[in-house]
C-alpha cells in the first residue's frame, strides 16, 4: 500500500488535491481512500489530507501518520511547528516541495535526508491559470510519483473538477497547468522500508491542575507570535517617493499591522501581514506594488 | 474615548486593541470592523463571544484580544452577557470592584447567531435593558461551518445549502431577515448599522452610542472572501458597493427614531455589487437571470422610497 499525506494552507485545494488522486488511482484499478483534516481554523492556516492508494482491500482507517509521500504545497509550512509535514515519513520516503529552489537546496534549506522532488507550481498555476489555485498540480505531481497513468489522472480531473468548476475554460486550463506538472516530474522509484522513524511527535502531557491545565489564557494579544506572514503569495511593497503618508493603508489593514516609521511613512509588519492586499487596492495614489513572495527571503531583509 | 466627533480615517484612535497573527481570512471584512470596534471601545471591556469564526481568534494559548473574552454556544451570547454584568454589578456593590474597574460588557457574534440561533435570548437582553454593547458580525451565512445558508443571506445567493440547481436556477429563494427592524420594534436606547468601507461612520457611532445605559447594537455588513467568492484585496471596495448601491443602508435609531447617516447621492445599480462575487455569479452565465436581477434592484429601491430618500 502507498501513504501520501498533502500539507497545504486553506484554499490552496489540499483536499481536492487528495481526491484528485484518489479518484485517478481508482480509475486506474487501484482501491483509493482519501480525505482531509481541518483544524479549527479558516482560509491560509494548515490543513493536511491523506490518500491510501492499494492493489489489495484497504483496511486501515484514520490519519496516516507514517507515509510514504509527503506534498508540501506550501513551502513555509516545512518550518511550521503546527504542521510538521516531515513527522513520520518513512526511511526512503519521498518528499515533494513546492518551491523554486533545487531538491538540493531545499534538502539543505530544511535538513531533509529523504529524496526531495521540487517544482514551483505556484508560479505554474500563475502563469497557466492565472490564480494560485493549486490543488490539480499536486494532484498531477502526486499521480506521477505514484506511478498513475495521465489518461486515468485527466479522466479524474474532469470528474472532480466540473463539480467545482463551472466554466469549461477554467476546467481546461487547469488540466493542462496539470498535465505540465505530471510531464515536468521525473518518475522514481520508492523504497521504503518498514521502518519508522523514531517518533518524534508524540509528547506526554503531565496531569495537572484545573489552575494550570484549564484553557484560560492570560497573556493578552500575544498572537503576532504566531506569525501569519508566511501565508502570504504576494507581499505589499511601499514606495516613499510616491506616498503622500494619507493614511489609508494604515486605516484599511483588517489586520492592523501597518505601523508609522520615524519619517512618517507606513510599513507593514512582514511576520504578520497575511497579504490580503487591501492596503495596494485602497491606496489613491498606488503607491504599493504587489510583489510575488519569496519566502527565501530573510527576516533582516524584511525591516 | 472623548465625545468630539472624528472627521477623517487620520483621527481614527492609534491604538490597536486586536493584535495580528490571527486565524482569519486575508481581508476578512469582519476582522477589519472589529479592529475599529476595539479601538472605539478601548481596552476595558469583556467580550461575551458566540461560536463562529471569531471564536477562532483565540486559540489556545493565543488571544489577538488585549480584553477579557469569554466563549458562549450559539444561541446564548446575550444570556452570558447578562452573567457577566450581574457578576461585575455585584461585586462593586458589595465593594469587591472599584468601579474605576469596572468593564463594559460586549457581545460579539455572526448572522447565524444574531438572525436565527440567538435571536430569543438577544430578544430578552434588550427587553430586559441590558447594559452592553452587540457586535454581529453580518457574512450572510453560516461562516465558520462551510457557509450554510441563515436567516441574513440575501434572495438570489449560492450558500453551501442553497446551491443553484436546474429546479432552482436562483439559489436561495427567501429574503434576507430585517434584523434592524426587528431590534428596533423592542426601542432600544441605540441602533445602528455600520460598514467596514465606513469607518468614520462606525467610529461615531460608538461615541453617541457611549451615552446611553441600555443595549447599544451594532450590525456590521461584511465581505467574506471565501464565502462569497470574491479577492482578498476587494474586501473594502465590496464593502463600500453594497453602500453605495443602497443595498446596505448606514443609519442610527435612538429610542426607535430611525435617521439614515450616509445617503448616497447617485445609487449605484445593484448589479456592479452582485458580479463581483462567485455566490451570485449562477444570476449572470450561463444566462442572465432578468427576473430575479430585477426583483433584487426593486428590493432596494423600494427600501428608499418608503424612506422618501428616492423618489
Ligand atoms: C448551539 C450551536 N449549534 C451549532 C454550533 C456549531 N457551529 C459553530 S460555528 C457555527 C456557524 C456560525 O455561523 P455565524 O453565526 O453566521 O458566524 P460565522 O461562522 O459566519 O462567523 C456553527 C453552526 C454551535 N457552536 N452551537
Ligand atoms: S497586505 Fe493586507 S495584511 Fe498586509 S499590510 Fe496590506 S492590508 Fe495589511
Ligand atoms: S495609502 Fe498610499 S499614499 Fe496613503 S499612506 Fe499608504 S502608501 Fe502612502
Ligand atoms: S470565513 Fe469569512 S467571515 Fe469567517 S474569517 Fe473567513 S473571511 Fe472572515
Amino acid at each position: 500500500m502507498l501513504r501520501l499525506r498533502f500539507h497545504g494552507r486553506g484554499g490552496q485545494g489540499a483536499k481536492v488535491a487528495s481526491r484528485v488522486l484518489g479518484s485517478a488511482a481508482f480509475l486506474d484499478g487501484y482501491n483509493a481512500q482519501d480525505f482531509p483534516l481541518y483544524g479549527a481554523e479558516r482560509r491560509g492556516a494548515p490543513i493536511t489530507a491523506f490518500t491510501r492508494i492499494s492493489r489489495d482491500d484497504i483496511l486501515e482507517r484514520g490519519l496516516v501518520s507514517q507515509p510514504d509521500v509527503v506534498v508540501v504545497m506550501d513551502e513555509t509550512l516545512l518550518s511550521d511547528p503546527q504542521s510538521t509535514p516531515l513527522s513520520g515519513l518513512k526511511k526512503g520516503g519521498v518528499v515533494f516541495v513546492n518551491t523554486p529552489l533545487t531538491p538540493l537546496e531545499t534538502k539543505e534549506e530544511y535538513g531533509i535526508e529523504d529524496h526531495v522532488i521540487t517544482l514551483d507550481i505556484t508560479k505554474i498555476s500563475l502563469d497557466m491559470i492565472g490564480k494560485p489555485v493549486l490543488s490539480s498540480l499536486a494532484a498531477a505531481v502526486a499521480a506521477k510519483v505514484a506511478g498513475i497513468g495521465e489518461k486515468a489522472l485527466r479522466d479524474a480531473l474532469e470528474k472532480e473538477l466540473s463539480g467545482i468548476i463551472s466554466e469549461r475554460e477554467l476546467l481546461d486550463r487547469n488540466t493542462e497547468a496539470a498535465i505540465y506538472c505530471y510531464n515536468a516530474v521525473v518518475p522514481i522509484s520508492i523504497e521504503t522500508t518498514e521502518k519508522f522513524r523514531e517518533k518524534e511527535n508524540v509528547i506526554s502531557i503531565p496531569f495537572e491542575t484545573a489552575l494550570v491545565s484549564s484553557p484560560s489564557i492570560l497573556s493578552k494579544g500575544n498572537t503576532p507570535l504566531r506569525r501569519t506572514g508566511n501565508w502570504r503569495i504576494f507581499r505589499p511593497v511601499w514606495d516613499y517617493d510616491a506616498c503622500t503618508k494619507c493614511m489609508t493603508c494604515v486605516a484599511r489593514c483588517p489586520e492592523g499591522c501597518i505601523q508609522l516609521n520615524e519619517d512618517g511613512y507606513p510599513y507593514t509588519d512582514y511576520a504578520n501581514c497575511k497579504g490580503c492586499l487591501i492596503c495596494a487596492e485602497e491606496c489613491p495614489v498606488g503607491a504599493i506594488s504587489k510583489v510575488r513572495e519569496s519566502h527565501s527571503q530573510t527576516e533582516e531583509e524584511d525591516q | 474615548m472623548d465625545s468630539e466627533n472624528i472627521r477623517s480615517i487620520k483621527e481614527l484612535p492609534s491604538e490597536e486593541n486586536m493584535q495580528p497573527g490571527t486565524a482569519a481570512c486575508a481581508g476578512c471584512g469582519g476582522l477589519l470592523t472589529l479592529r475599529y470596534c476595539l479601538k472605539a471601545l478601548g481596552e476595558n471591556i469583556v467580550i461575551v463571544n458566540a461560536a463562529g469564526c471569531f471564536t477562532l481568534l483565540t486559540i489556545y494559548p493565543f488571544s489577538p484580544f488585549r480584553n477579557s473574552w469569554l466563549y458562549t454556544a450559539m444561541a446564548c451570547a446575550p444570556a452570558g452577557a447578562q452573567g457577566v454584568r450581574d457578576a461585575l454589578d455585584i461585586l462593586i456593590k458589595k465593594g469587591k470592584l472599584d468601579p474605576e474597574e469596572n468593564l463594559k460588557v460586549v457581545v460579539l457574534a455572526g448572522d447565524g447567531s444574531a438572525y436565527d440561533m440567538a435571536l430569543s435570548s438577544t430578544s430578552g437582553a434588550i427587553y430586559r435593558n441590558l447594559d452592553f454593547y452587540y457586535i454581529c458580525y453580518d457574512n450572510e451565512a453560516y461562516g465558520n461551518t462551510g457557509f450554510q445558508h441563515s436567516g441574513a443571506s440575501p434572495f438570489g445567493s449560492r450558500t453551501g445549502t442553497t446551491p443553484p440547481g436546474e429546479k432552482v436556477p436562483v439559489g436561495s429563494q427567501l429574503q434576507k431577515k430585517n434584523l434592524f427592524d426587528i431590534w428596533n420594534s423592542h426601542k432600544p436606547p441605540y441602533l445602528a448599522t455600520v460598514s467596514p468601507a465606513y469607518p468614520v461612520d462606525l467610529m461615531n457611532k460608538f461615541k453617541k452610542a457611549e451615552q446611553f445605559k441600555g443595549p447599544k447594537l451594532f450590525i456590521s455588513h461584511i465581505p467574506c472572501p471565501p464565502g462569497w467568492g470574491f479577492d482578498p484585496s476587494q474586501s473594502v471596495k465590496l464593502a463600500k458597493l453594497s453602500v453605495e448601491t443602497g443595498l446596505w443602508p448606514l443609519k442610527e435609531s435612538i429610542h426607535g427614531e430611525v435617521e439614515h447617516t450616509f445617503v448616497p447621492k447617485k445609487f449605484k445599480p445593484v448589479e456592479d455589487y452582485l458580479k463581483k462575487q462567485e455566490r451570485f455569479s449562477h444570476l449572470f452565465k450561463p444566462e442572465r437571470q432578468e427576473e430575479a436581477l430585477k426583483s433584487i434592484q426593486e428590493m432596494v429601491d423600494d427600501y428608499w422610497r418608503k424612506n422618501k430618500l428616492l423618489p
